[in-house]
């Protein structure tokens, strides 16, 4: 097995699962970083063999050397890895049609067979399973897992690039304060069964009472404005494990339910005796949130 | 400015069922105008109204993506006409054959400044379908983009990033990735979907576009159901708040995880 194996980082280090995975095909492997010189250096001191480092990106934003990632990676073909992040995805699409390579998403385990590799996924939002066999080149996204830690140095080359036309002109910080869900080990998931974003405030109670994060479903975070997109659980937004999860006024469509299904212990809270949420809790209260939700924030206290 | 919007005709998982083997019936799935691309079709169609442009739909897929149902849904949310692959060579096909043959599409159509799509895919929902067209096209590509303003040649564009939002000037051409709230989509009226009916349609077939081959051969070896923890499934009674509220506490408190 001497498949070449690449990891492209969009400017954000946060690649530790993408290193572990790579490693364990044996191989050589690269990663093509965009970004400021400290981000190629801590991804070269994490355990990769080589990093190629498109230079400092002044105002051009990452996805402006996607172009260029495609020709250093197009240079020496074979099973690409990029985390789940936006900006990641743009480099890891440049780099699949370069190759034409198939792209593999959701990704749960990677090993080397033969000539190849055998992926094994999650697929159609979570409802199955699929294990695959690749001969060939293939691009696959994971979770990007931790910054790895300092362990080498392996040397950083520059290559000169041309961003593709594109600038930022301007950046704004949310209005939100910025959570790490993936971090808590409680937290509080809200979604449409709370009527006024002024009920946030019975919610927070509770969520201070049990010690955790707020989280929510889709609808809050996008569309409603209520809470930061970094509190969206579901299959697009945030994945989490905690050690226990309350879903409360949440339906629990299977959207949702992908993002908390890590969660050790999972309580649900919903007037609705059918709501599929109960289907999949450890814990399951039939009624009026606006009634239990009070009682259980004196419970805890 | 000549707007694309990528949209796509595919069934809700939700509504598909999994066999013990893992294999997906999608029988009484039935298939609609994916879920975040009406926000994409609103988004083109403000920027088209705008600036005076034209709003192009393309589709491609295995031949139901062509049925007078699925054109009418498409062509009602705002679109001026539709171009659309319908070729059963591409039933379930991957990410990266279905961005190669849009592409195609969109060299055929010509003259665009500017690919929309929605934030993802109901059904496959890997959020690469743009990346690797606009990789194919040799375009730059942006997701969870918020807003678009600007004209042909040079576009300002909104998006978000962690913890905040990001303006973007562009040079067109280029694909954008709508996020899920970027407009709040129209519903189409009885006059819309009337007039759905008149508007122009083009048909393609793969064979008809320079689409290259693959790079890879991609093997199923096997299917699952997810591996779910075993629940408890514990009701509690909520007659007595309180009581109810003890009780899941002494619970929590007993399994550890308070």
């Amino acid at each position: 097995m001497s498949v070449n194996t690449w990891i492209v980082v969009a400017g954000d280090p946060a690649i530790g699962t993408l290193i572990e995975t790579a490693r364990s095909l044996g191989g050589q492997l690269s990663a093509a970083v965009v970004g400021p010189r400290a981000v190629a250096e801590t991804v070269a001191a994490g355990g990769v063999g080589k990093v190629v480092w498109f230079g400092e990106p002044g105002q051009a934003p990452v996805e402006a050397f996607a172009t260029a990632v495609a020709d250093a990676v197009g240079a020496a073909p074979g099973v690409v890895f990029g985390a789940s992040r936006s900006s990641d995805r743009v480099l890891l699409g440049a780099v699949a049609a370069r190759l034409q390579a198939p792209v593999l998403a959701e990704a749960s385990s990677v090993s080397a067979e033969g000539d190849g590799v055998v992926v094994t996924r999650s697929v159609f939002g979570g409802i199955a399973v699929e294990t695959v066999a690749v001969a060939g080149p293939v691009a696959v996204i994971l979770d990007g897992g931790p910054v790895p830690a300092a362990s080498g140095a392996a040397p950083v080359e520059e290559v000169a690039a041309v961003p593709l036309g594109m600038t930022v002109v301007e950046t704004h910080d949310s209005a939100f304060e910025q959570v790490d869900l993936g971090a808590a080990t409680r937290v509080v998931g809200v979604g449409r069964g709370l009527k006024t974003q002024g009920d946030l405030a019975m919610i927070e109670a509770l969520a201070k009472a049990a010690k955790s994060e707020i989280a929510c479903s889709r609808p809050l975070a996008e569309g409603l404005d209520w809470l930061g997109k970094d509190r969206y659980i579901g299959v697009s937004g945030q994945h989490i494990a905690p050690e226990v999860y309350f879903a409360i006024g949440i339906s629990g469509q299977l959207q949702h339910m992908v993002g908390v299904r890590g969660a050790k212990t999972i309580v649900a809270i919903n007037s609705d005796p059918n709501a599929p949420v109960f289907q999949e809790a450890d814990y399951c209260l039939v009624g009026d949130l606006y009634q239990i939700v009070p009682a259980l924030t004196d419970a805890l206290k | 400015m000549k707007i694309v919007v990528a949209y796509k005709w595919a069934p809700n998982p939700q509504d598909a069922t999994v066999g013990a083997a893992g294999a997906v019936d999608w029988s009484r799935a039935k298939p609609g105008i994916s879920e975040y691309d009406p926000v994409a079709f609103e988004l083109a169609r403000q920027l088209a109204d705008a600036t005076g442009g034209e709003v192009v739909g393309l589709t491609a897929g295995a031949k139901r993506v062509d049925a007078t149902l699925a054109r009418k849904a498409a062509l009602s949310r705002g679109l001026d006409r539709v171009v659309i692959v319908a070729d059963d060579s591409l039933e379930g096909a991957g990410t990266t054959e279905l961005a190669a043959v849009l592409a195609a599409a969109v060299r055929h159509i010509g003259d665009v400044d500017l690919v929309i799509t929605g934030d993802s895919s109901v059904d496959v929902g890997a959020k690469m379908v743009p990346t690797v067209l606009a990789g194919q096209l040799g375009w730059p590509a942006v997701g969870e983009v918020t807003a678009v303003s600007g004209e042909a040649g040079q576009l300002r564009v909104e998006r978000a990033i962690t913890g905040g939002t990001q303006v973007l000037e562009i040079s067109c051409p280029v694909v954008l990735a709508a996020s899920t709230d970027a407009a709040v989509p129209r519903v189409p009226g009885m006059r819309d979907i009337l007039a759905a009916g008149k508007k122009p349609v083009e048909t393609l077939e793969v064979a008809a576009l320079d689409v290259p081959a693959g790079g890879a051969t991609v093997t199923v070896t096997d299917t699952s159901r997810p591996d779910l923890k075993a629940r408890k499934g514990q009701i509690i009674k909520t007659a007595d708040p309180a009581a109810a509220a003890d009780e899941l506490v002494t619970a929590l408190r007993g399994a550890g995880v308070l």
